[in-house]
C-alpha cells in the first residue's frame, strides 16, 4: 500500500509533466467547449433587412427608427440599387422600400394619400423573409390604428417566467466532460504503456520485486483523479464563461465520472495490450474513439439521426456516459433516473476491464 | 570463497530453437564474472533467466542459495539489474527516479549518495533524456544499486560508448567490486573482460565453450605470442626454428615472425642467437596473445560480427 502511494505521487508528477497528455486531457476539451459555446447553436439568427428611403419626412423617419429598433432585424440602409444587389447576392432576406411620405404629417389638414411599401423578398430565405413581412404588416397596422385614433381595446401583456430552458451549452457541457474523460483514459494509458513496453521499461520493472498490479494501481488512481479534475474544471469554466447551472447532485456526477473513467481505462489498457508498437496506438485508439465522438450525442442530440442509427449508437459506451452526465447536470436526474445508463456503463466496464486483463501484460508473450 | 550463483544444466528453448543449451557455471562471492560471446550466442538469455525475467525451459539456477523459480521475488530483491539498452521514465528527474525505484523495493534510499557514487550528483535535477550515452549507463547502474544488491548484473554496459566513457565505466565497475559486490557482466569486448573479470565464460551458439581465469585462458589456449623483428644480415630460418618454445617461424619481407608459446624462454635465446649469427636485430616487437586470439582459435570466427 505504501508502495502504491509513493508510486501514485511519482506517476502524478509524470502525468502533469507530460505536455501531450495534459493537452488532450484538459486543454482540448476546454477549447472545444469554448468554441462550440461561442458559436451558440441555439441563438436565433437575425434577419438581414435592407431599408431604402430616399428622403423621408420626419414622421416617416420615426417609423424607420422603429424598424431599426426591432431586435430580430439586422438593418442596413442604402439606395435601391445597392440593396437589390445585396439581396441578389443572398446578403438580405428582404429589402423594404419606404416612400418618403409614408406617414402623414399629424398636423396636415389634407386627408392622407394611400402609400405603398414595396418588399423585395429573398425566396431562398423564405422563412426569415416571411417573419420580416409579418412584422412589417403588424407595424403598419399599429401605425394605421394610431393615426386613425381608434380606441385601444386590447392590451398584450408579456411576463417573464424563469423557466428552465435547456440551452445548447447545457447540452454540450456534460457531453464534453464525458468526451474529455474518455480521451484522457484511452490515449494517456495506451500511449504511455505502449511506450513503456517498447522502451523496455516494463521489463526493467519486472526485474524488481514489485508486483505489476501495484504499478498499474498507481496509474489508474492518477487517471481517475484526473477524470474528476477534468469534470470539475469543465463545470467551473462552464459556470464562469456561460453561466451553466448544474442542477443535479455533484456526488452523482463524480460517481459517473469515475465509472466512465474505469470503463475507458479498461479500453486504454486493452489497446496498449493489442498494439505491437507505439505507432499502432493512435490508429487503433482513433478507430475506436473517433466514431463515438460524433455518434454518441456529444455535440448534437442523437434524436436527429435515422432510427436505425439511433438504435445502433445506443450500444456505445460513450452514449450512456454522456447521457448520464447530461441527465444529472442539466435535468437534475437522480440515480434511479439514470439506472439504465449506469447498468450499461457497468456492463461495458466489466467487458473492457476483462479484455484488458486478457490482453495487457508487462511481460513479452511467453513461448 | 562460497558460490553466490550456481547454474546447472540451464536450457532455454523457443520452439525448435535452442537459445541456451545445457550450460553450467558458478560465480564466486565478490568476483567479477564475465560472459563473452558474439551477438546471438545466448548471453542475454542466460542473464535474464538468472534474473527471473525469462522462464527457464530446463535446469536450475540458485542465487545466494535461493532457487530462482521458487523464490522469484526474494531473488529479485537481492539482485541489481542493468538491462541491455534499458531506458527510464521521461517525466522524473534523476533523484525522483531513484526514489521511485526504491519504492519498487519498498525501501528508502539516499538518492544523492547513489548519484554521487556514479558521478551524476550534479545532474540530479535533470531528466533522463538530457543525459549522454555514458551518463545514461552510469544512471542505470545507480538504479541497479538502489536495493544494495548482493549481485549486480550488467548486460553489455559499454556497448556503444566512446573509449573515454568506457574507461570511466571500467573504473566504476572496479569500484563497485571493491565495495564487496559480486558482478556478472556480459560483453563482446575482449579487452574489457581481460581488464575487469576474475573468471570468464566464453559462449558461442548457445553453449559455453570454455571457462577459466583470463590468465589461464591465454596460457592454456595454445595461442602463442608473436615476435617480429628484422635483421641487418640474412640468417637461415632454421636457426630461429630451433629456438626454445618457438612453434613456428616464417620469413617476411625484410624480417622474421616467430610464434612462441612462452616468450620468456624465447627472447633471451633470441638475443643469444644474435651473437652466433653475427646479425643485428632491430624493430623487435612482442605481441602477446589476446582473448580475441583465444576466441578466434576456439570458434574459428571473429568475435564481432
Amino acid at each position: 500500500m505504501k508502495t502504491v502511494l509513493k508510486l501514485t505521487v511519482s506517476v502524478f508528477k509524470m502525468f502533469i509533466r507530460n505536455k501531450q497528455s495534459l493537452f488532450f486531457a484538459l486543454f482540448m476539451p476546454v477549447v472545444i467547449m469554448t468554441i462550440f459555446g461561442l458559436i451558440g447553436f441555439d441563438r436565433v439568427p437575425q434577419t438581414n433587412v435592407g431599408l431604402v428611403a430616399t428622403n423621408p419626412s420626419s414622421a416617416t423617419q420615426q417609423f424607420i427608427d422603429q424598424i431599426k429598433g426591432i431586435s430580430a432585424f439586422d438593418v442596413t440602409t442604402g439606395n435601391l440599387a445597392d440593396e437589390t444587389a445585396a439581396l441578389n447576392k443572398g446578403d438580405r432576406a428582404v429589402v423594404i422600400e419606404i416612400p418618403d411620405n409614408l406617414i402623414p404629417n399629424p398636423t396636415a389638414t389634407t386627408p392622407p394619400v394611400k402609400q405603398t411599401v414595396t418588399i423585395l423578398q429573398n425566396v431562398g430565405q423564405a422563412q426569415q423573409a416571411g417573419t420580416a413581412i409579418s412584422i412589417m404588416n403588424q407595424l403598419l397596422d399599429k401605425t394605421r390604428l394610431a393615426i386613425a385614433n381608434a380606441p385601444d381595446l386590447f392590451d398584450l401583456q408579456v411576463q417573464d417566467v424563469n423557466a428552465h430552458n435547456s440551452k445548447y451549452i447545457d447540452f454540450l457541457l456534460p457531453g464534453i466532460a464525458a468526451m474529455a474523460v474518455m480521451q484522457m483514459a484511452i490515449f494517456s494509458v495506451a500511449f504511455v504503456f505502449a511506450d513503456y513496453k517498447e522502451k523496455g521499461i516494463l521489463k526493467r520493472l519486472l526485474a524488481t520485486p514489485m508486483k505489476p498490479y501495484q504499478f498499474v494501481a498507481a496509474q489508474v488512481i492518477v487517471r481517475l483523479l484526473m477524470a474528476l479534475a477534468q469534470t470539475a474544471i469543465l463545470i467551473i469554466l462552464g459556470a464562469l464563461l456561460y453561466h451553466v447551472h448544474v442542477v443535479g447532485s455533484y456526488a452523482l456526477i463524480l460517481l459517473i465520472a469515475i465509472l466512465g473513467g474505469v470503463m475507458f481505462l479498461g479500453l486504454g489498457f486493452t489497446i496498449s495490450g493489442i498494439a505491437k508498437t507505439v505507432e499502432a496506438v493512435p490508429a487503433i485508439a482513433n478507430l475506436v474513439a473517433f466514431p463515438m465522438l460524433f455518434l454518441s450525442g456529444i455535440f448534437f442530440p442523437t434524436s436527429g439521426m435515422p432510427a436505425w442509427l439511433q438504435h445502433a449508437v445506443n450500444y456505445l459506451p460513450l452514449t450512456h456516459f454522456a447521457s448520464a452526465m447530461r441527465e444529472v447536470m442539466a435535468n437534475g436526474a437522480g440515480l434511479s433516473d439514470i439506472a439504465s445508463n449506469m447498468y450499461w456503463m457497468i456492463g461495458w466496464s466489466v467487458v473492457l476491464v476483462t479484455l484488458a486483463v486478457i490482453t495487457f501484460g508487462f511481460e513479452e508473450k511467453r513461448v | 570463497m562460497p558460490n553466490i550463483i550456481e547454474v546447472k544444466n540451464l536450457t532455454k528453448k523457443y520452439g525448435d530453437l535452442t537459445a541456451v543449451d545445457n550450460i553450467n557455471f558458478t560465480v564466486e562471492k565478490g568476483e567479477v564474472f564475465g560472459i563473452l560471446g558474439p551477438n546471438g550466442a545466448g548471453k542475454t538469455t542466460t542473464l535474464e533467466m538468472i534474473e527471473g525475467l525469462k522462464p527457464i525451459t530446463f535446469g536450475d539456477v540458485l542465487v545466494d542459495t535461493l532457487h530462482v523459480v521458487h523464490h522469484e521475488q526474494q531473488v529479485k530483491s537481492i539482485i541489481g539489474v542493468q538491462l541491455q539498452s534499458s531506458s527510464f521514465f521521461d517525466g522524473l528527474n534523476l533523484k525522483e527516479l531513484l526514489n521511485t525505484f526504491a519504492a519498487f523495493y519498498n525501501r528508502e534510499v539516499d538518492a544523492m549518495a547513489l548519484l554521487k557514487n556514479v558521478e551524476l550528483e550534479d545532474k540530479w535535477k535533470n531528466y533522463v533524456k538530457e543525459l549522454s550515452g555514458g551518463q545514461k549507463q552510469r544512471l542505470s547502474i545507480a538504479v541497479g544499486l538502489v536495493n544494495d544488491p548482493k549481485v549486480l548484473f550488467l548486460d553489455e554496459p559499454t556497448t556503444g560508448l566512446d573509449p573515454q566513457a568506457r574507461h570511466n565505466m571500467w573504473n566504476l565497475i572496479s569500484e563497485i567490486k571493491r565495495q564487496g559486490k559480486t558482478i556478472v557482466i556480459t560483453t563482446h569486448y575482449m579487452e574489457e573482460a581481460e581488464v575487469l573479470c576474475d573468471h570468464i565464460a566464453i559462449m558461442d551458439h548457445a553453449k559455453i565453450i570454455t571457462m577459466d581465469t583470463p590468465h589461464n585462458l591465454l596460457r592454456n589456449s595454445g595461442v602463442g605470442s608473436r615476435i617480429t623483428f628484422r635483421v641487418d644480415k640474412q640468417c637461415p630460418i632454421e636457426h630461429f626454428k630451433a629456438l626454445p618454445a618457438v612453434t613456428e617461424a616464417t620469413s617476411e619481407d625484410h624480417g622474421y615472425r616467430l610464434l612462441t608459446s612462452n616468450p620468456e624462454e624465447t627472447l633471451p635465446a633470441l638475443f643469444g642467437h644474435e651473437v652466433g649469427c653475427e646479425a643485428k636485430l632491430f624493430d623487435l616487437q612482442l605481441k602477446q596473445a589476446t582473448l580475441e586470439d583465444v576466441f578466434l582459435q576456439l570458434t574459428g570466427s571473429k568475435l564481432r560480427e
